[in-house]
């Protein structure tokens, strides 16, 4: 008997039962798109962490200043001032010559006005190096200068959220804004930037409301402790006190954060542990800052999202196992109710291989076709979660051929034993039953 | 194949079924042989072993002992697939209960043990073999939409749609009315005479009236052999 013919058969039988074929294929037909939704849920949130350490650049190490408290703070306040300095960004420089980048970023808060009404808004005090580290896009005019740094230019670059707050619809270039007590010139206004979806983006922070100024600028106008947690002790209150009537110099003024761009992103790790060992002597031993190696954090979460994956898929799949164990009961059922259909084809010439390819071929048409329909639930699943709860799904290729190539395996697992059982059956009893 | 032997030779066929520790003997040693173009009745009561003797030369059963002999091969020592290949090819079925699969059509059903013979035959041969029954204007009818006298007519095209030697009949009457059951001996008849070989079990004598010679069967031996002096002949009915 031809494939094409035991193929139809199976198909005519289904479709003559066709009730109890659709119970008999909803097991697969959950399970599989159980696991293609599950797998899509896991993939999308995958990428969607994957785009953001991208977009923090996999050839960068960040080293941020650290919140600490209590008795560490009171030690680190023994230095003056506590937290990343500008030195450290010269002691960075020293010994990552390699490095094809060094930028630091100073973070405070500062009141920026255009017309009457003040706007709490981030400036950051940087380097050009910015624009390249961060990947960012200009959409009118320039970013800022060396010439802008080394001259101290009242010049400023605004993120595209900044400038929608303060300037609304209007072209921002060659304006002035007032940021603290300081006019500065707009020179220039950035792009927006793609920060993904709500959820995973919340721990990190928009550029887009940022305002770019020179590094300089920054040191001469701003004190970084400004957006500092209130001291804890009387004596790091009075430390504090001391600290802002005194001026620190350039060398003392803290930074926020140092970005160092590599040339090579397997080269992050070294780079990595050459900076953790001069910050560690230079601030004796407390861990003021932290070092990010987007690299690692990358690799991290590849780990942690497979570790996601197999776990979700296995979930899934316990469905798919419960519906083959359902298609072999269905089957079981079937080779008892058909007996006398077995006797007569063994009759008139069908082997016990005949048999077996029929009865196997029907569990598979079962599994296959419920692995079809699964594969369309599971992708228009995933889509309908993607539009009702906004989480980014992603259906994989591999995903929809794997839990298909699953059922129909299923189908050859749970098939086998009723076929073979319906192959022992004896022609002679078998026309004698029923 | 040697042309002087019997298409169907027994000799000194023997079963015993064992039922728990017990042996039961279903034939006792039996031996004939049937040449080609015969129309044999076997007859006997039940218990006589003509339904045993029936498995064994339609090739569902294996002899206990004894060799079986159909169209030049042992049939008695052959595999369980060669013996599906036998009865594909050598043998044609036909059966009191009719045996036709309910979900198909006719013609479906007629077609259906030339699929198993590896070289599907086209529509125009099942076509071909219910027409030779009769039956040329159901050939798309299920066989619940046929009546029993309809349905043995498409059993018997089914046995003969992969030209086989040999028709056996289980009491190919046994479930019809005695004017259905003469028109089917019609066409077995004329079957005959076109050169088939047909065998059929029956406790009717009348319709063992209807073949040329009978066996019978007693208590697993073969009682008797002769020759139907007085031949009925059947008219095909419509």
């Amino acid at each position: 008997m031809g494939i094409l013919d035991a193929i139809q058969t199976g198909l005519t039988e289904l479709l003559s039962h066709k009730m109890r074929s659709m119970l008999t294929m909803l097991g697969v037909i959950f399970g599989v798109a159980a696991v293609i939704a599950m797998v899509s849920i896991g993939e999308g949130a995958k990428q969607e962490a994957l785009d953001q350490i991208k977009q923090m650049g996999i050839d960068v190490v960040h080293v941020k200043r650290a919140v600490i408290a209590g008795e560490l703070l009171e030690k680190a306040e023994e230095r003056s001032p506590y937290g990343l300095k500008y030195s450290d960004v010269n002691s960075i420089t020293l010994v990552c010559p390699f490095a094809k980048r060094i930028v630091p970023l100073r973070e405070v808060f500062a009141d920026v006005k255009v017309g009457e009404t003040p706007v709490p808004i981030k400036v950051v005090g940087t380097t050009p190096g910015y624009e390249l580290v961060s990947r960012s896009q200009l959409q009118e005019g320039r970013f800022l200068t060396q010439q802008d740094v080394e001259d101290n230019r009242p010049v400023c670059v605004l993120g595209a959220a900044a400038k929608r707050e303060l300037f609304g619809f209007d072209n921002p270039v060659r304006k002035t804004v007032k940021i603290g007590q300081g006019i500065f010139r707009v020179v220039g206004l950035m792009e927006p930037k793609e920060i993904g979806s709500s959820k995973a983006s919340a721990a990190m922070r928009d550029f887009n409301s940022d305002i770019y100024i020179p590094i300089t600028v920054s040191f001469s106008n701003f004190q970084i402790y400004s957006q500092q947690a209130v001291p804890a002790t009387i004596t790091s209150l009075r430390a504090l006190v001391g600290k802002m009537n005194n001026r620190p110099s350039r060398e003392n003024s803290g930074v926020s954060e140092i970005i160092v761009q590599v040339q090579d992103d397997t080269a992050t790790p070294a780079t990595a542990s050459i900076i953790r060992s001069v910050l560690n002597r230079q601030h004796k031993g407390i861990r003021d800052y932290e070092i990010l190696i987007p690299a690692e954090l990358l690799r991290q979460q590849q780990q942690t999202q497979k570790i996601f994956s197999i776990v979700m898929g296995a979930i899934a799949s316990i469905s798919l196992l419960v519906g083959g164990i359902g298609i072999m009961n269905i089957m079981l059922a079937t080779v008892t109710q058909r007996t006398r259909e077995i006797g007569i084809r063994r009759c008139i010439g069908a082997t016990r291989w005949d048999i077996v390819r029929q009865f196997m071929l029907e569990a598979m048409v079962i599994t296959c076709l419920g692995g079809l329909i699964g594969v369309a639930m599971g992708i228009g699943g995933a889509h309908a979660i993607s539009i009702y709860a906004g989480w980014r799904t992603l259906v994989s290729t591999q995903a929809v051929m794997l839990s298909f190539g699953v059922s129909a395996v299923v189908g050859i697992v749970f098939g086998l034993y009723p076929a073979v059982r319906a192959a022992m059956v004896d022609p002679i009893e078998a026309l004698r039953y029923g | 194949m040697d042309s002087n032997m019997s298409l169907i030779q027994v000799v000194d066929l023997a079963k015993t079924y064992k039922i728990g520790t017990v042996d039961v003997p279903a034939l006792k040693g039996v031996s004939f042989s049937i040449e080609n173009g015969e129309f044999v009745a076997i007859m006997g009561p039940s218990g006589s072993g003509k339904s045993t003797l029936m498995n064994i030369i339609g090739c569902l059963d294996r002899p206990t002992s004894g060799k079986y002999i159909l169209d030049g091969t042992d049939a008695s020592k052959l595999s369980d697939s060669a013996r599906a290949a036998v009865r594909n090819r050598k043998i044609g079925f036909v059966f009191q209960s009719f045996n036709l699969l309910p979900k198909m059509s006719a013609l479906k059903n007629v077609l259906l043990p030339s699929m198993y013979a590896g070289e599907q035959k086209d529509k125009k041969a099942g076509l071909h073999a219910l027409e030779s029954v009769g039956l040329a204007k159901r050939v798309h009818h299920t066989p619940m939409q046929l009546s029993g006298g309809e349905q043995q007519r498409v059993a018997i095209a089914r046995a003969l749609i992969n030209d086989p030697p040999v028709i056996f009949g289980d009491e190919p009457t046994g479930n019809l009315d005695t004017i259905t059951g003469v028109e089917i001996m019609a066409i077995f008849q004329r079957l005959n005479t076109e050169g088939k070989t047909v065998v059929i079990v029956t406790h009717e004598p009348e319709i063992a009236q209807h073949c040329k010679r009978v066996l019978r069967f007693r208590d697993g031996l073969l009682e008797s052999d002769e020759q139907v002096t007085e031949q009925l002949i059947a008219k095909p009915g419509g």
